[in-house]
């Protein structure tokens, strides 16, 4: 579903990925860990290319998203040097737009950053009717829907700024969830929140879990990993260091950084 | 006659007030409708300012920005109205209405400094919004338009009011392009009795009361804009 093919981001002359690569399936949960500053919010964010990678590329569904990097292919280069035509061409052939490309992949921020300016409905609602996806009653039965099962309906004409974190949060992923996305991607969602707020934001996603959305998560919530991920992934020095399924993860970790790592957190 | 049955007089029985109708109303024509267009062009201006600047067309609109609100920033508004009407507009061979012409220099003026007060005001909206609003799959114009802009223009009314303050005022050069304001006919009145002191007077306290229903009404819109960020 999603492929990232060696990328390479650098921040500020600091290299954060360096040469990653992962491959998410259709229905999987992958949940990403690491230490902090180790490049695993980088990734996720190449993921929908709110992050361009300086080389490398990202594959949504088998289109090409990022930027071609010619040194990839066979005959995108001419003499050691990328080779325009070919290059255009190949875009022309294989590229999605990112902005469509978007609409198929939600993503939830850890600071919820929900429109300040907009109700919660119309937050709700903004996007699918503004990209022409449903009509505005379409979309207004929809987030009503999404409201309801997580208990908010209550607050569909306030603003933002009276909620709680949690609720802020919830409300995050359902408007993500609004726009019925193919992927989601949760870059740590629950690190901006209070303790005893933790709680409900984990369980709408166990909740998305179940259902079988696919889902990308970066998390310090280890137990919340071992329970829901599929597959744990650690990032450390802007490469993919380990990865297996969480039981064998957790308990027979085999990278050292990963067993250092480990030892710290749990 | 004193001073005071010189001035009633002028004012009323020979209908000067009449005049000084039409002056107000000159006036608040051109200072709210030189605002509206100040803050069209203000918003381009500065979304062309802020947009990131990775093609050559980017970089030209950064660059046609900056010469525009360097002109306009750069040289008295008493010479841009004369440009504009005994230069820029003949050469041009355009015949419009001298208020209209009186509108749109003030407008052309005002989009300078809203410019710069719409970019701070953009720049103060959380970049988080604009992530948001891209990676729900919004354009970025769709984004600018919906999230960001109503935001910014929320955090900078306190200081647009001050621009438009600042506008209202400035309006008293248009007689310069023989447009009647508020000034011009009350000048009109102090000339054709040799009585300065009391309609002077009368105009400065127009204005005062002028600026002081302004600044009310940015109040009652600040607060209805707070709407959203009430506990």
């Amino acid at each position: 579903m999603i492929d990232v093919k060696n990328v390479y981001k650098t921040f500020e002359e600091q290299p954060i990925l360096c040469g990653i690569n992962c491959h998410i399936r259709p229905g999987e949960r992958v949940v990403i860990i690491g230490p902090s500053g180790s490049g695993k919010s980088t990734l996720l964010r190449c993921m929908n290319l709110m992050v361009t990678p300086d080389r490398g590329e990202i594959y949504m569904d088998g289109k090409l998203i990022s930027p071609v990097d010619p040194t990839l292919h066979n005959g995108l280069t001419r003499n050691g040097k990328p080779d325009r035509r070919a290059i255009r061409n190949y875009e022309k052939d294989n590229r999605l737009d990112i902005n469509l490309a978007r609409q198929d992949m939600g993503m939830v921020f850890q600071h919820f950053n929900l429109f300040n300016n907009l109700t919660v409905l119309e937050n709700l609602m903004l996007a699918p009717v503004q990209l022409k996806l449903m009509t505005k009653e379409e979309a207004r039965a929809k987030a009503v829907e999404l409201l309801e099962r997580i208990g908010l309906a209550d607050k569909a004409d306030v603003y933002p700024s009276t909620l709680s974190g949690g609720q802020k949060q919830r409300i995050a992923i359902i408007r993500a969830l609004a726009m019925n996305p193919k992927v989601m991607l949760f870059d740590e969602p629950t690190s901006a929140l209070d303790p005893e707020m933790v709680g409900e934001v984990l369980d709408l996603m166990k909740e998305l879990a179940d259902d079988g959305m696919t889902m990308v998560i970066v998390t310090h919530e280890m137990g919340f990993a071992r329970e829901i991920a599929d597959r744990v992934l650690f990032v450390c020095d802007g490469v993919v260091k380990e990865e297996a399924p969480p039981e064998e993860f957790f308990s027979n970790p085999k990278d050292p950084r990963l067993v250092q790592f480990l030892q710290k957190v749990l | 006659m004193n001073a005071w049955q010189i001035f009633y007089r002028q004012l009323v029985e020979l209908e000067g007030y009449k005049n000084i109708l039409v002056g107000l109303q000159n006036t608040a024509l051109i200072a709210v409708f030189g605002l509206l267009i100040g803050l069209v062009i203000g918003c381009l201006l500065a979304v062309c300012k802020i947009i990131p600047r990775n093609g050559w067309i980017t970089k030209l609109l950064s660059a046609v920005t900056d010469v525009y609100v360097a002109v306009f920033r750069g040289t008295p508004m008493v010479v841009q109205l004369l440009l504009i009407h005994y230069v820029i507009f003949p050469a041009l061979g355009l015949h419009i209405p001298i208020l209209t012409e009186a509108i749109l220099a003030f407008g052309l003026n005002s989009g300078a400094y809203v410019s710069e007060i719409m970019r701070g005001g953009i720049l103060s909206v959380d970049a988080g919004q604009t992530e948001a609003g891209r990676a729900l799959g919004l354009n970025y114009g769709q984004t600018m338009l919906k999230i960001v802009l109503p935001q910014a223009i929320k955090n900078v009314v306190p200081t647009l009011g001050n621009e438009f303050i600042a506008l209202l005022k400035e309006t008293s050069v248009v007689s310069f392009i023989t447009v009647v304001d508020i000034t011009k006919s009350l000048q009109n009145i102090a000339n054709s009795t040799y009585e300065y002191i009391i309609p002077y007077i009368v105009l400065a306290l127009i204005y005062l009361v002028l600026v002081l229903a302004v600044t009310g009404i940015i109040k009652l819109i600040e607060r209805r804009l707070r709407a959203s960020d009430r506990r």
